[in-house]
């Protein structure tokens, strides 16, 4: 039995109206000449493209056609019988529907792989990465860095030099500064050599850059009550060297920018969530950094000689006086529990010994002071 | 209502009927505003829970909608574009991109001078990819535009039309936007120069000049009194006492510049910004109808001629309708974002701080945010966008439609990848 009507078709080489007669084989569906009745098209049924149309018509095209040629059919019979006949053709939407479940499923599940990978993926590759970028990229980073960094801190305006030890009256300071740096960088056998300095800044801080950076604010001397503490903090901050974290960085911000920015967060309103999961993520990813750099920073004190638990009383005195803000945005893991981990981890220690002379800590004091 | 449609006397088995040439114009849009609206708000829901994945879908979505209700002497555009092909040409233009990115961002680090020239050539070439990647995903879309059973194609060179892009759009910051006639001009004969419906080879016809004249008023209007009140602003400063009070520093600082005028400047600047953010906000639809109106009219295809009578009145009052919409949705969002504030509050108050309480709080915050801005772009897609689409359509009158009956195949589908970067490089449109 076939079935048959009448319908519009489009042969894909001219723009042309053709009238035609549908004829429904048991095979294919036969498209007819209405004038000349001889088949110009012969569409197989499970070839058929059911395409979007305007309502009350049943557009097919061919899979796979080379030219898009269209058979548009308005007798309501007939779109009936080649909907029954035809199982790519199904007006009810069930197959899209389907398939769009498919893909809002799919949609989901990589939203959720890109987003632990940024949680977990980005940290890990970045650990493995950084010890395979070459020292010379870090210290040509660390070169650029520093000029920007410094032009930053420096607010001395110009009148005294922005490192200290080079005034008058600085040298015996600064030759105490050289000694501590020494038992250190003795102890800790960098891969690259220390470049540390004694910088005019009031608060109490220090920072290392890529490269070999550290410099050591003036303000952190002057809050410290014994050698040991200051050479604590330049401890953690070589943690920060050995460790290669400014490479790691800059390979965890690289690899956060490609996924919050590139892949994901491209709508309408998304620049808050990439904003915000940045913003996050990027402290997340300190805070594991820096708890890595205070374990560091304890053992190269007790290699050197130094208290391994100066890092702790030293972090307590100075977190006094900062206000903590959110917790989730914070670059440094809470005083509280540094310090709880630091004396958990440097318990085993020896009772120390001061790393400097009481008269080389007396000159260290006076290291921004001359003029 | 099926009076201009020729398949009814068909499929009545009546012979033929020639298209409708009589109607006066010949196109119209099949509205289904529900549909699109059901379309937009599933997209919006779906683009937050997957971060904006799911824009492919919703973007191929929107485009099947806005092409296949339009209809032109009886038949539909139709648009086959699939999402699969655009997340796949995202992805080739994001492996492309993100090289060139790694190369900036390393430049960016080196030493000063470099540093500067380095990001000077990564503004200028993102511009010309973003450029390029307008024309290429023009191409696109109308490979995937299909009338009759024939595609629309296009063909030329998107370097240069990046590069007269770059050129005129730096004119037109130069010139204050007095050059943007001319450039419209200028790169619309490109474009559709390039444009082609099967054989049947697009030809823009509208003169800059016109334009220029038409709109001049309207600039007038705006710039005008922003570079009147600048110059007055400037004018009312003593140069030499800012100076001068400056090179004193400190607190003596700020009494010397105060008396040296600035405060009558900045007075005068911002109402003269001021004037010209209103003006801006109460010319923008009619500057919108005009330059619709004129582009329209200026569309040849072959014999084929297109007019416009876009009413200036239409486009203000689907702005309006836009408008009230959003200041419904903005009513019902802040109680609803009152409520979730207070649930915050309420959150925030047991209990000490921790950090999984944080980040709900961040979650909720930001939440909030990203749905206020995705309900306004949907009521934007749905009012403004929708409707420009189906009033600038609907105001056209065809001449020579006889010409659309004989065109010949010609053109192939060209590659997403050119949409990619627009998308990569967030210089997309429809």
């Amino acid at each position: 039995m076939t079935a048959n009507g009448k319908g519009m078709f489009f042969d894909g080489a001219t723009s042309a109206r053709r009238p035609v007669l549908i004829e429904l084989t048991p095979d294919y569906l036969a498209v007819r000449d209405a004038e000349h009745r001889d088949i110009i098209a012969r569409w197989r049924y499970d070839r058929l493209d059911h395409l979007y149309a305007p309502e009350g018509i049943l557009r097919l095209g061919e899979v796979g056609a080379r030219a898009p040629a269209r058979l548009e059919v308005r007798d309501a019979a007939l779109i009936a019988a080649i909907d029954d006949i035809s199982v790519p053709v199904d007006r009810s939407g069930a197959n899209e529907r389907r398939s769009r479940m498919k893909v809002v499923g799919w949609s989901v599940v990589a939203t959720i792989v890109l987003v632990l990978a940024a949680v977990f993926g980005v940290p890990a590759l970045a650990d493995r990465l950084a010890p395979l970028v070459p020292l010379r990229a870090e210290r040509l980073l660390g070169e650029a860095v520093d000029g920007q960094v410094r032009t930053m801190l420096d607010k001395t305006g110009g009148k005294s030099p922005f490192e200290c030890g080079s005034g008058s009256g600085e040298a015996a300071g600064r030759a105490a500064f050289v000694k501590l740096l020494g038992k250190l960088e003795t102890a800790a056998a960098l891969p690259i050599p220390l470049d540390a300095k004694v910088i005019r800044r009031g608060e109490p801080n220090a920072v290392a850059l890529p490269g070999g950076h550290v410099y050591v604010f003036e303000g952190l001397i002057a809050k410290s009550e014994n050698a040991d503490e200051v050479a604590a903090v330049i401890a953690h901050e070589i943690g920060h060297v050995a460790h290669r974290d400014g490479t790691r960085s800059v390979l965890q911000s690289a690899g956060l920018s490609f996924l919050f920015g590139m892949l994901l967060g491209d709508f309408v309103g998304g620049s808050a969530v990439v904003i915000g999961a940045r913003a996050v993520l990027q402290s997340s990813y300190s805070r594991d950094v820096e708890g890595a750099a205070d374990l560091y920073g304890v053992e190269l004190m007790h290699k050197a000689g130094g208290n391994p638990r100066a890092l702790a009383t030293v972090l307590e005195r100075i977190a006094g006086a900062i206000h903590p803000g959110m917790e989730i945005l914070r670059d440094h893991p809470d005083t509280q529990a540094r310090v709880r981990v630091i004396n958990e981890f440097a318990a085993a220690a020896p009772p120390p010994k001061p790393l400097l002379e009481p008269s080389e800590w007396a000159a260290l004091k006076l290291i921004c002071k001359g003029r | 209502m099926n009076d201009v449609n020729p398949f009814d006397a068909a499929a009545l088995g009546s012979a033929p009927v020639p298209p409708d040439v009589a109607h006066p114009n010949g196109v119209r849009f099949l509205e289904h505003e529900k549909d699109f609206w059901r379309l937009l708000t599933r997209g919006a829901v779906l683009l937050l829970v997957t971060l904006g994945i799911y824009r492919f879908w919703l973007a191929t979505d929107v485009r099947r909608h806005l092409w296949n209700n339009t209809e032109i002497t009886g038949d539909t555009l139709e648009y086959i574009g699939t999402a699969r092909e655009l997340l796949v040409g995202f992805l080739i233009a994001i492996a492309l991109l993100v090289p060139i990115y790694a190369v900036f961002y390393l430049g960016a680090l080196a030493p000063d001078i470099l540093a500067q020239a380095a990001s000077f050539v990564a503004l200028v070439v993102l511009a010309l990819l973003g450029q390029f990647a307008v024309y290429r995903a023009r191409r696109y879309r109308l490979s995937r535009t299909v009338y009759r059973g024939i595609r629309f194609h296009q063909t030329g060179s998107a370097w240069r039309y990046a590069i007269c892009a770059i050129f005129w759009w730096g004119l037109i910051g130069v010139t204050l936007g007095l050059a943007y006639p001319w450039a419209q001009a200028s790169l619309e004969r490109f474009k559709i120069r390039n444009t082609f419906y099967g054989n049947l080879q697009g030809q823009f016809v509208g003169s800059g000049t016109r334009l220029f004249f038409r709109g001049f008023v309207m600039w007038l209007l705006i710039v005008g009194p922003l570079l009147l009140g600048l110059i007055v602003a400037v004018g009312a400063v003593d140069w030499n006492a800012v100076s001068e009070a400056l090179r004193r520093g400190n607190r003596e600082a700020f009494r010397g510049v105060e008396a040296a005028g600035a405060a009558t400047a900045a007075a005068f600047a911002t109402l003269a910004i001021s004037w010209s953010v209103l003006a801006i906000a109460a010319l923008y639809p009619a500057f919108q109808a005009m330059v619709l109106r004129w582009w329209i009219s200026g569309l040849r295809f072959g014999e084929l001629t297109v007019t416009s009578h876009l009413r200036t009145g239409t486009v203000y009052g689907l702005y309006w309708r836009f408008v009230w919409i959003s200041l419904v949705f903005g009513l019902v969002f802040s109680i609803v974002a009152g409520i979730a504030g207070g649930l915050i509050y309420l959150i925030g108050s047991v209990g000490a701080n921790s950090a999984p309480k944080e980040l709900m709080q961040t979650f909720i915050g930001i939440g909030a945010y990203v749905i206020a801005a995705l309900g306004y772009s949907t009521i934007y897609q749905a009012t403004v966008k929708l409707r420009l689409w189906k009033n600038g359509f609907e105001s056209i009158e065809l001449g020579n439609v006889a010409v659309l009956d004989t065109v010949k195949a010609a053109g192939a589908a060209s590659s997403a990848v050119g949409e990619g970067f627009a998308d990569a490089l967030n210089v997309g449109s429809i």
